[in-house]
């Protein structure tokens, strides 16, 4: 069980709502930190945390990957802010999705910092490629859409006919045959 | 052993400071609750702490405290394993780098990699660094010369 990120569970269950969380946190990596942004330690529900200082004006969605799958719509926001516009990439390959971004050597608050991730989502079944659309606001958050229902998914059954081989034939009867015949 | 303060990442200051007087502080080392939550005797933070106003674009120095310069950086690195991660000292500089491959998660695949650059300060040697990887996936690089030594 502790290998396994996403455990194989009923869609239906609450079990799969925990492992499949549609808000996926922590999506902003290399990041440095000053020793005043962490805040006093605390214990939480037993265990020993250390709050962090959010920034004013971060939305819902900073620093997320948010995954939305209602009837008509795939919707994904994910975090990019990291990086400019011309520096992300989307690109679907058969039913994937895949969101890459690098961004060469250059100087933020804490120092000298290059990134580089490619994150892939995979699309419904009944989602066509072709029709997905991305956007990216202003504060960096990638708004990946597509519309659901593209594809028919009516299951196409083919009978398959199963033919009858000939059974071989006894050796015992072949030599019984043999002996009563004259 | 009045007023102890633990070095865990941060100073932290001691709840019970009794329980440390009877077991010793390397034996609570693990024990979480003990400096947890703030009580009634803690120690004022911000004497402890090293002032915060230093300029902006030496962020990650703080200033030599002590006539010894000193030198620490915290960087989240929470989504890598240790094993993922590689510091480096080059020519002056602090290189510090960390790359997963693909790995699967909750909303499909995923992989990362990232390269940060510090300038370390005159006469900081390899040797005299240290780093360290607390659970909640913070690294901590810093000149080996804890407060507690003098």
């Amino acid at each position: 069980m502790s290998g396994r990120s996403v455990p194989h569970a009923h869609p239906a269950t609450a079990e799969y709502e925990f492992a499949n969380p549609s808000r996926l946190g922590e999506q902003r990596f290399g990041e440095g930190l000053l020793p005043e942004e962490i805040l006093t330690p605390t214990l939480y529900h037993g265990y020993y945390v250390r709050p962090r200082v959010t920034r004013a004006g971060d939305s819902s969605r900073a620093g997320a990957s948010e995954l939305r799958l209602s009837e008509g719509k795939f919707q994904a926001f994910l975090d990019v802010s990291h990086f400019t516009p011309d520096e992300v990439t989307v690109r679907t390959v058969d039913n994937l999705l895949e969101v890459s971004a690098r961004h060469p050597q250059r100087l933020d608050r804490h120092g000298f910092v290059s990134r580089e991730f490619c994150r892939t989502y995979v699309l419904p079944a009944d989602v066509d490629p072709w029709r997905v659309r991305a956007a990216l606001s202003h504060d960096g958050i990638l708004n990946l859409e597509a519309p659901r229902g593209g594809r028919h998914l009516d299951t196409e059954i083919n009978e398959v006919y199963i033919s009858l081989l000939p059974a071989p034939p006894d050796p015992e009867e072949e030599a019984e045959a043999a002996s009563t015949d004259p | 052993m009045a007023n102890i303060i633990l070095r865990h990442l941060i100073e932290t200051p001691v709840r019970y400071q009794e329980e440390f007087e009877a077991r010793g502080l390397e034996d609570c080392r693990l024990d979480h609750t003990l400096y947890a939550l703030p009580g009634p005797t803690t120690v004022d933070l911000g004497s402890a702490r090293v002032a915060p106003a230093r300029p902006v674009d030496s962020a990650a120095e703080l200033p030599p405290s002590q006539g010894k310069s000193r030198f620490q950086i915290l960087l989240d690195v929470v989504q890598f394993l240790p094993e993922d991660i590689i510091i480096q000292t080059f020519e002056g500089w602090l290189l510090i780098k960390a790359q997963h491959g693909a790995r699967m998660d909750e909303h499909g695949f995923i992989s990362r990699s990232f390269t940060r650059q510090y300038k370390l300060p005159d006469g900081i040697q390899t040797k005299d660094l240290s780093a360290m990887l607390c659970h909640d996936g913070i690294l901590v690089v810093e000149t080996k010369d804890p407060l507690g030594t003098e």
